[in-house]
């Protein structure tokens, strides 16, 4: 199908549900998505549609945490990335996981770094960081503070 | 008091000195075929120095006595066979009978000892590289007892080398017949597995398993285990030499033709090490059991018949 | 100097370990055994395990989960064991110097003989580190200055 038949199915289908979209260029769409409906339309882009999960991006602005969820239409050449804005006191979403297996190493990685629960991930763990890394600690957030007292900070210059 | 003379002096001295100067020939015609300049001239010897330097680690839960004692009997057993085939070289009269097949059973020794000492090192990856110099092993032994009948036949069924050295002395060498030739080619791939050289290096091939059953082995362990394999990097060419080409004599031209006879063998050794790419362990057992057993069985027959 | 260091700074192998690099340090590396630069004119021969190595060229700035594999495998190099650091990551976390992930240098967890700045070292400076190394074992290191 083609780009406009694919931006019209999804603009038809969840009226509702989106909140915003920014048309950047021919090859790249952000459609801003209630968090409660994420399931619903990453099923139906997935399913339905045809297309392809990436990747998932997560960052902190200081107001609120971003979760961005890249979806690729490899015949078109389409990225469409679906934002959804959480809550920066208690970051829930569901997770992705019972759809496809490639969500699961992503949201452990965002649950480790930003510390966004994913309700329903079947075994979420830390990843990459090391084992006597204390819980709790989130690195990548805005106010992540030094915790390990044996680090050494300066060049000694 | 004549035999310590020669196991010391014979046995291991010259056959140390001559070995270790074969492989740094080997190293240097290999960097300059690579275009680049190789490592000088005492190289071989400071490397065996240096490693008898090291600490020698012994791994938990591996048995102690095994991994210690694999590579001094390897060495052993290369020094029995170096000290055998000198002897009959100098004093062909002084020989005993059937010592051509107590040859080659102290030469299947240093395979068979790095295969335990892989085993004894309670490493997965020496394990990996000790099962397939086992395979490479079951391979070639087979053409090259085969291709070892063939002057054992020309030379009227004598089992001793002595008497393969005095036929080859009246008559011509065995080289120059038809079947010699074909054992030749046999003898000569054989001697590239026994030595564990490319093509047949997949025991210990660097990239894949990371130099298989050695992988534990530091200090002397491994300063003697690459002795060993140096020494037979002189040994087996002079095995060779003594059952197809005639022996090394010292007199006159023919010390020149000696040492032409053992450099030759060794530069053909160096050119097929740098123009081939290692082969897998099927294809290796393929290619020993198929062309080069139908080949040594030719040879056999061919020289049956007296050509 | 003993007989036992004069042999080894005659043929030292090197192993290679990378501490979670961007892997530029290790082309790096790798570029010396090329037949441009030869190092095996002087002895140098790539050691596969650990056990056989003299040499540990360490690249990359310190993770906390590659320090502790670091720290194991100097255990297991036989000693006399020699270390070089290779690239500014290795020196001093360069430009990782506050990151979460790299709490300490590489110098603090094992001990350092020569260090050869350079994001990453040409070959040419990879060689040079390698003579001051056996100039200062050697103890004839003239110092700047003197």
């Amino acid at each position: 199908m083609k780009r406009g038949d694919v931006l019209e199915n999804i603009n038809q289908r969840f009226k509702e549900e989106i909140i915003d979209v920014i048309d950047k260029s021919s090859t790249r769409v952000y459609i801003e998505i209630k968090p409660c409906s994420l399931v619903k339309v990453a099923k139906y882009v997935f399913e339905e549609l045809g297309a392809r999960f990436n990747i998932a991006s997560g960052l902190d602005v200081r107001s609120h945490m971003e979760i961005l969820y890249h979806f690729i239409f490899e015949e078109i050449n389409l990225l469409i990335s679906f934002r959804v804005k959480l809550d920066r006191a208690k970051p829930e979403i569901d997770s992705l996981t019972p759809i496809f297996e490639a969500a699961n190493w992503i949201e452990r990685e965002i649950y480790e770094m930003l510390g966004v629960k994913f309700k329903g991930h079947p075994d979420l763990r830390k990843l990459f960081l090391s084992d006597d890394w204390p819980d709790g600690v989130h690195p990548l957030r805005c106010d992540y503070k030094e915790w390990d007292r044996k680090a050494i900070r300066d060049r000694g210059v | 008091m004549i035999y310590l003379f020669f196991f010391l002096v014979f046995g291991f001295l010259t056959t140390a000195v001559i070995g270790l100067l074969a492989s740094w020939i080997d190293r240097k015609v290999t960097a300059r075929v690579q275009y680049r300049v190789g490592p000088p001239l005492l190289q071989p010897f400071v490397d065996i120095i240096k490693l008898l330097g090291k600490e020698t680690l012994i791994p938990r839960g591996s048995s102690k006595t095994t991994f210690l004692l694999a590579p001094v009997i390897s060495l052993a057993s290369v020094i029995l066979v170096s000290t055998i085939l000198w002897v009959n070289n100098i004093w062909p009269g002084k020989t005993f009978l059937g010592d051509l097949i107590v040859v080659l059973y102290l030469l299947t020794i240093p395979s068979t000892c790095m295969i335990i000492g892989g085993f004894a090192s309670r490493n997965p990856l020496a394990s990996l590289g000790a099962s397939r110099e086992m395979k490479l092993i079951l391979s070639y032994e087979f053409p090259f007892i085969l291709a070892i009948l063939v002057p054992v036949i020309k030379s009227n069924f004598s089992l001793r080398l002595g008497e393969i050295v005095a036929f080859q002395i009246q008559n011509g060498v065995i080289l120059g017949s038809l079947s010699g030739v074909l054992a030749f080619i046999v003898l000569i791939m054989c001697i590239q597995a026994k030595l564990g050289l490319v093509p047949f290096d997949l025991a210990e091939a660097e990239t894949e398993i990371v130099s298989g059953p050695l992988i534990e082995y530091s200090g002397t362990g491994l300063a003697i285990y690459r002795l060993t394999k140096n020494m037979l990097l002189f040994v087996l060419p002079f095995f060779l030499i003594i059952l197809l080409i005639g022996g090394l004599r010292f007199s006159g031209i023919h010390l020149l033709f000696g040492i032409l006879k053992y450099v030759g063998i060794v530069a053909l050794i160096t050119v097929i090490r740098n123009t081939n790419p290692r082969v897998r362990i099927d294809q290796a057992m393929r290619f020993f059991w198929g062309p080069m057993t139908v080949i040594a069985m030719i040879a056999v027959v061919l020289a049956l018949i007296g050509k | 100097m003993s007989v036992k260091l004069k042999a080894l700074l005659k043929s030292p192998w090197v192993f290679h370990i990378s501490t979670g690099s961007c892997n530029n340090c290790d082309i790096e590396v790798l570029d010396c055994l090329t037949p441009r630069f030869d190092i095996e004119r002087f002895g140098i021969l790539l050691a596969g395990s650990i056990k056989h190595a003299d040499l540990l060229l360490v690249t990359g700035s310190g993770n906390r989960k590659s320090m502790e594999i670091v720290k194991k495998l100097y255990e297991q190099a036989p000693k006399p064991c020699l270390v070089v650091a290779i690239g500014e990551c290795a020196l001093s976390r360069g430009m990782f110097i506050h990151s979460y992930n790299c709490p300490v240098p590489v110098d603090k967890v094992i001990p350092v003989d020569v260090y050869i700045p350079g994001c990453p070292p040409k070959p040419e400076a990879i060689i040079a580190g390698l003579v001051k190394l056996i100039e200062k074992v050697k103890g004839t290191l003239k110092k700047k200055g003197k």
